[in-house]
């Protein structure tokens, strides 16, 4: 935007010092925390340790590590679902999440989903009916669209969720495990989805467990553990770290 | 704790480098804007919950209708048939049927918007929305679910010889009234739900206690003659808005404070239910 940033690329998401802690409560402790006169403590988890990052508009990152090492925290801090403890997180475009699984209804059709994803996502009646049949396509559920989603497989509800996830194209993408789902005919359509997107300048984050997705997709990678960055860097360095630790 | 990074953010912002904070806690009005934006989700969405609601059924969504209708029926067979029970009332059914009828409708509105919140957890944590949007979205889902009650409702009323009349024109204001109420107790209890899970167990316990007090099942004015005393239940926002929705199907007489409470009793409680429910907004993902 300024003119000082006229050879590299703008940044997308900036963390500086980024803390991002959970409560979690035990009910014995609250108990008898009120018995004491005390205000109920809850035990607090670190789950992001201070992170420092910077992603350029049109980068492709992957995020790896281990269970539990806040891969998912991170990307939730990202959209601003989760309040920051410490630090600064600022963003170019609010991002978003592929997380619109959470507001799907089971008894309700493929299709109605589809509707509902959207209308959760923030969008218009108006603009959702003119989206559902082209998402609905999309999905290559054929008749299936039309029955309860209670009734499918678990490889074609993967693919209705990343269908309404990715039907609006928002500039910064975060994706938690969502590429490995479906056929073999439905990942491509998906990975030639967000190649699409990042050609059009997107960003996108994308965390996973599967190594070979996160070196097709991505050249730049960031190794999360405990809450700390390992390390930062070229997907195939980071990896070969990673994967002989 | 969420101040202080709030204050962190603003200080070092840099104008002119194109970013912007992430999380930071929206004005009022930006606030209400954003909620109003949704209104189609808000809308949709529980007209979509309430139509598959039956899918597995028979009968599937003429439950809806038929739910109400067995209520009565039995409420026919026990106070009409085996009991010979009128305390003091003419049209004992119909008086019994606003009565538990609009009670439970307020108690599902409250109880659906405690666990709003709490429920929807996954929702929280997926995608950025006024939180206000979950006790509202559980609000309209029971009022939508009202229409066959009201109908069931106003067809015993008319079965008992009351006559539509120009009181029912006051019906939207009331349903209003018992909405906004809800709504409101709903945003207080989804914040305290999701502080203290326990007032989930409570609940239930505290509208069973409201049923027995409200005159749900007895006339409050043929039981207690001093004024002052009868005053006193206008404290009791519920016993507040059966009396009034009895006044406007069968002609009951409301009191001063009565009316009064039915104007009050809502408008103090969303407000305060809003305040209250906005105040933890920026924790509901944060707190498991």
């Amino acid at each position: 935007m300024t003119g000082s940033t006229s050879s590299p690329p703008p940044t997308a998401i900036r963390c500086v010092g980024v803390e991002v802690q959970y409560t979690v409560r035990s009910h014995r402790l609250l108990l008898r925390d009120l018995l004491r006169g005390n205000s109920p403590k809850a035990t607090i988890v670190n789950a992001i340790r201070g992170v420092d990052l910077e992603i350029q508009v049109g980068e492709s990152v992957g995020v790896v590590g281990p269970n539990g090492s806040g891969k998912t925290t991170l990307l939730q801090a990202m959209t601003g679902v989760l309040p920051l403890a410490s630090g600064q997180l600022m963003v170019r475009s609010l991002p978003t999440f592929l997380g619109v699984k959470a507001a799907l209804r089971p008894r309700s059709t493929g299709r109605s989903n589809i509707r509902i994803g959207l209308l959760a996502q923030g969008l218009r009646w108006g603009e959702v009916e003119a989206m559902v049949n082209e998402v609905a396509a999309f999905t290559d559920l054929g008749s299936a669209i039309d029955r309860p989603m209670e009734t499918y497989s678990s490889g074609m509800r993967a693919r209705l969720h990343f269908a309404i996830a990715t039907a609006l194209t928002p500039d910064i993408l975060l994706i938690d495990e969502a590429l490995a789902v479906g056929d073999r005919a439905f990942r491509e359509r998906s990975a030639h989805r967000l190649d699409e997107h990042r050609a059009s300048a997107g960003t996108v984050l994308l965390v996973s467990h599967n190594l070979a997705e996160v070196r097709r997709s991505c050249e730049r990678t960031i190794w999360l553990q405990e809450g700390r960055i390992m390390a930062d860097g070229p997907t195939e360095e980071v990896l070969r770290d990673y994967e002989s630790s | 704790m969420e101040k202080s990074s709030e204050d962190a953010t603003r200080g070092k912002e840099r104008p002119g480098d194109g970013l912007f904070p992430v999380g930071r806690p929206e004005q009022v009005g930006t606030y209400l804007r954003e909620l109003w934006r949704r209104r189609d989700y808000l809308v949709r969405v529980p007209l979509e919950d309430l139509r598959v609601q039956n899918a597995h059924t028979l009968l599937g969504n003429l439950w809806l209708l038929l739910n109400p209708v067995l209520q009565v029926a039995v409420y026919l067979l026990v106070f009409g048939v085996l009991i010979e029970l009128d305390r003091g009332v003419d049209d004992y059914l119909a008086f019994l049927t606003v009565g538990v009828f609009v009670f439970h409708q307020t108690q599902r509105t409250v109880t659906a918007g405690a666990r709003s919140v709490v429920s929807n957890a996954g929702l929280v944590r997926a995608l950025r929305f006024p939180r206000a949007a979950l006790p509202v979205g559980s609000a309209i889902g029971q009022l939508l679910s009202f229409a066959p009650v009201l109908v069931v409702m106003l067809a015993v009323t008319l079965a008992h010889g009351h006559a539509p009349n120009l009181r029912w024109i006051s019906l939207p204001a009331i349903l209003l009234a018992l909405t906004a109420f809800g709504l409101g107790a709903g945003l207080l209890a989804a914040r305290a739900t999701h502080t203290y899970r326990d007032l989930e167990n409570l609940l239930p316990f505290l509208f069973r206690l409201l049923f027995y007090l409200s005159g749900v099942l007895y006339s409050v004015d043929h039981f207690i003659d001093d004024e002052a005393l009868r005053a006193l239940f206008a404290l009791d926002p519920l016993y507040c808005l059966i009396t009034i929705w009895r006044w406007a199907l069968i002609g009951t007489e409301v009191s001063g404070p009565v009316w009064a409470g039915t104007v009050i009793w809502p408008i103090i409680t969303l407000v305060l239910g809003f305040v209250a429910f906005r105040s933890r907004e920026a924790t509901y993902g944060s707190w498991t």
